[in-house]
């Protein structure tokens, strides 16, 4: 129970990676603030599951886009928990668009949820981490590789890790350390809608040199290293969990997969 | 503020067109809504009334009065 007594919110902590993430740090003994955005009944069954495992989960309905709601969900947290150890900032949305179709808003809302969300939610955090603390930032493989459609989402990625490596050092003196893990393709519902939706087929749910597609829990295995006093001298890192895909995307194609 | 006129606020506001332009037999098409536009209109309904609505039931729903009946089922499912 290596986090046990440690307070840990999750964005987007109901679904997918971030349930997957919520319930590693829950495994782990850490009680967990979990964000959502519109399916209240998915986190009430996430939050139950979470529950049985002895930990404190408290659930908190925001959308991210909007910096008044991110300041509520930080006071909220002040006034239920008074402190924060661990911020896992997962939650992420975009308009899937080729660049020269993207406009404005798509760009804004994609931007302001992956990007601007982060910074604001890690300088909130920062106040609330009294005793240091531990910041990991999700991305994906998209911030450096060209995908269908991933334009915004691929940019605001980059802005997030560039982010991470500011913070990272900005933070150091403060006792927090800010890292951030890259996957490629993760097996999850998001994945199933954004392939349908571009009629991509099955050319996404590629397996890897290391032979399978990541998961969730590969995600949140690193997290979780990454949140433990194991990772102390970590800081600003992009940490990529792609089953070795990104160095050998070749390797993958000859296997067949 | 009945549901409509809270519902017509938030339409409104969102797609950025004058209150004038919201019928009952207005569709999101009609009001120049895109998918963006109704996540973020879905999101605030949800916060105002503290309900969840369903993406796919609200498949079936044609215009804004369909809109305005869904929520309202919606609410009193909930005991508001």
């Amino acid at each position: 129970m290596l986090f046990k007594g440690k307070i840990a919110l999750v964005t987007g902590g109901s679904r997918g990676v971030g349930k997957a993430i919520s319930t590693k740090l829950a495994d782990m003994g850490a009680d967990v603030i979990i964000n959502y955005f519109r399916k209240k009944s998915t986190a009430k069954e996430t939050a139950a599951e979470l529950e049985k495992k002895g930990v404190r989960v408290h659930l908190i309905k925001a959308n991210l886009a909007e910096a008044d709601k991110i300041d509520d969900m930080f006071d909220e947290i002040e006034r239920e928990f008074g402190r924060l150890d661990i911020l896992i900032n997962n939650a992420a949305s975009g308009v899937a668009r080729p660049a020269l179709e993207l406009d404005d808003r798509g760009w804004d809302w994609t931007m302001d949820v992956n990007a601007k969300a982060v910074l604001l939610c890690s300088q909130h955090a920062a106040k609330l981490m009294k005793d240091g603390g531990k910041i990991v930032n999700i991305s994906s493989l998209g911030s450096r590789m060209v995908m269908p459609v991933y334009t915004a989402v691929g940019v605001s990625k980059a802005a997030l890790e560039a982010l991470t490596k500011y913070l990272a050092i900005e933070m150091a003196d403060l006792g927090i350390s800010v890292n951030a893990v890259s996957a490629s393709a993760v097996l999850t519902e998001a994945l199933k809608i954004y392939t349908s939706a571009q009629g991509l087929g099955d050319s996404v749910y590629q397996t890897t040199p290391a032979g399978r597609m990541v998961t969730p829990e590969d995600i949140a295995n690193v997290v979780a290293f990454l949140c433990s006093e194991q990772s102390y001298m970590i800081r600003g890192q992009i940490i990529v969990v792609d089953g070795g895909y990104s160095v050998s995307p070749e390797s993958a194609i000859k296997k067949g997969n | 503020m009945s549901v409509e006129e809270t519902v017509r606020e938030i339409v409104t506001r969102i797609v950025r067109r004058p209150a004038e332009e919201f019928g009952r037999e207005t569709t999101f098409k009609d009001m120049g809504a895109d998918s963006l536009d109704i996540v973020q209109i879905l999101s605030a309904v949800e916060d105002k009334y503290d309900i969840e609505l369903d993406d796919e039931a609200l498949a079936d729903v044609k215009d804004m009065a369909g809109f305005v009946a869904y929520i309202e089922r919606k609410i009193s499912e909930n005991g508001n």
